[in-house]
């Protein structure tokens, strides 16, 4: 079985999601092949589950201080800092059938690409249910997923190098919490490549051993290919939602 | 509006909700969970609202709201939404 593999991108949050979303809408329609891509967030942003309510979950005075964007996913979950620097960033699309019906069994079928990816790079790494994957017992990547019209998007996070204690100022962590102490026990619980490995792997390596690691899991062959116009025109339509308040403040 | 949040095992719930007599009258559920499909929350806020806010009446609602709808919501069970409002009538 083929499936697309996309050349990596660096966008802005809602032009990211948009093409999500677009591929998800599509690969649904039949018109986009199960497709597997890597891509980066500029500037770095924040992201919360659709299900959060944005005030309760960041501070959107930090926010604007340091350039940092925020979007609703149209996945559940937590909030998210993405680092632009230290993230890499993966979605995964394809028809349901090709992951078990079950959620938590189809998170490790695709986050089982991960963990074979950090694998290819020398961690041993192992799925936490119901959408993390651990290396040492700690969280160093964290997925979400979701199922609209007879396909499957699930996306999430590797994180190389992220900046800890940037997230926590930037989500509603009581100010008094972020104390030394309290960024110790986060190290406690959330890792890095870059820690694990002694030294920061460029995003490149990481897409390829990821990559790999997907062919694995997945059971298929990963082709290089581009995005289609379509995808791209309806990603553009899409993309004013998530740049809009009446989403980012839809709880 | 009564506040509270509750940690399930995967996700913590937040609810916010008014009163009226012993009913429900308003509710807005936030949180980190996971839900399929995600739209069922609309449903689910809709079906608690004139719901009877203890234990029973609200064990009810949320199990009716499950077998209705068909919604899968993974480590987060019907009582953990029912404990989340009642800390929440309570608080």
């Amino acid at each position: 079985m083929e499936w697309r593999l996309l050349p990596m991108r660096i966008d802005d949050a809602f032009t990211s999601m948009a093409i999500d979303e677009a591929l998800l809408k599509l690969n649904a329609e039949g018109e986009s092949p199960n497709t597997v891509r890597f891509w980066r967030w500029l500037p770095s942003t924040v992201s919360i589950g659709c299900f959060q309510s944005l005030e309760k979950e960041v501070d959107l005075s930090v926010a604007k201080k340091y350039g940092v964007d925020i979007v609703r996913r149209i996945t559940g979950g937590g909030a998210v800092f993405h680092d632009h620097d230290g993230e890499l960033t993966y979605s995964v699309v394809c028809r349901q059938s090709e992951v078990p019906a079950d959620i938590i069994d189809s998170y490790k079928i695709i986050c089982g690409g991960l963990v074979k990816g950090f694998e290819n790079l020398g961690l041993k790494a192992e799925f936490r249910p119901v959408n993390d994957v651990q290396v040492n017992g700690k969280k160093i990547s964290g997925s979400a997923q979701t199922r609209r019209w007879g396909s499957v998007l699930q996306h999430g996070t590797v994180l190389i190098s992220p900046d800890v204690r940037r997230m926590f100022e930037l989500l509603r962590v009581s100010p008094e919490k972020i104390s030394d102490k309290f960024i110790a026990s986060v190290f406690e619980r959330v890792t890095t490549m870059e820690r694990e490995l002694g030294k920061k792997p460029s995003f490149e390596e990481v897409r390829e051993a990821m990559s790999n690691g997907f062919e694995n899991s997945l059971k298929v062959k990963l082709q290089e290919g581009a995005l289609a116009g379509e995808e791209l025109e309806l990603a553009n339509e899409i993309k004013p939602k998530y740049a809009s308040e009446e989403w980012s403040r839809k709880r | 509006m009564k506040f509270a949040e509750f940690k399930a095992p995967k996700g913590v719930i937040k609810i916010e909700l008014d009163l009226a007599g012993d009913k429900i009258s308003k509710i807005s559920i936030s949180g980190d969970f996971f839900m399929y499909p995600e739209d069922s929350i609309e449903k689910l806020e809709q079906m608690l609202k004139g719901t009877k806010a203890d234990r029973e009446s609200l064990l009810e609602t949320v199990g009716k709201f499950y077998d209705s709808t068909g919604t899968k919501t993974p480590m987060v069970e019907p009582e953990h939404w029912v404990e989340a409002i009642l800390r929440a009538v309570g608080g």
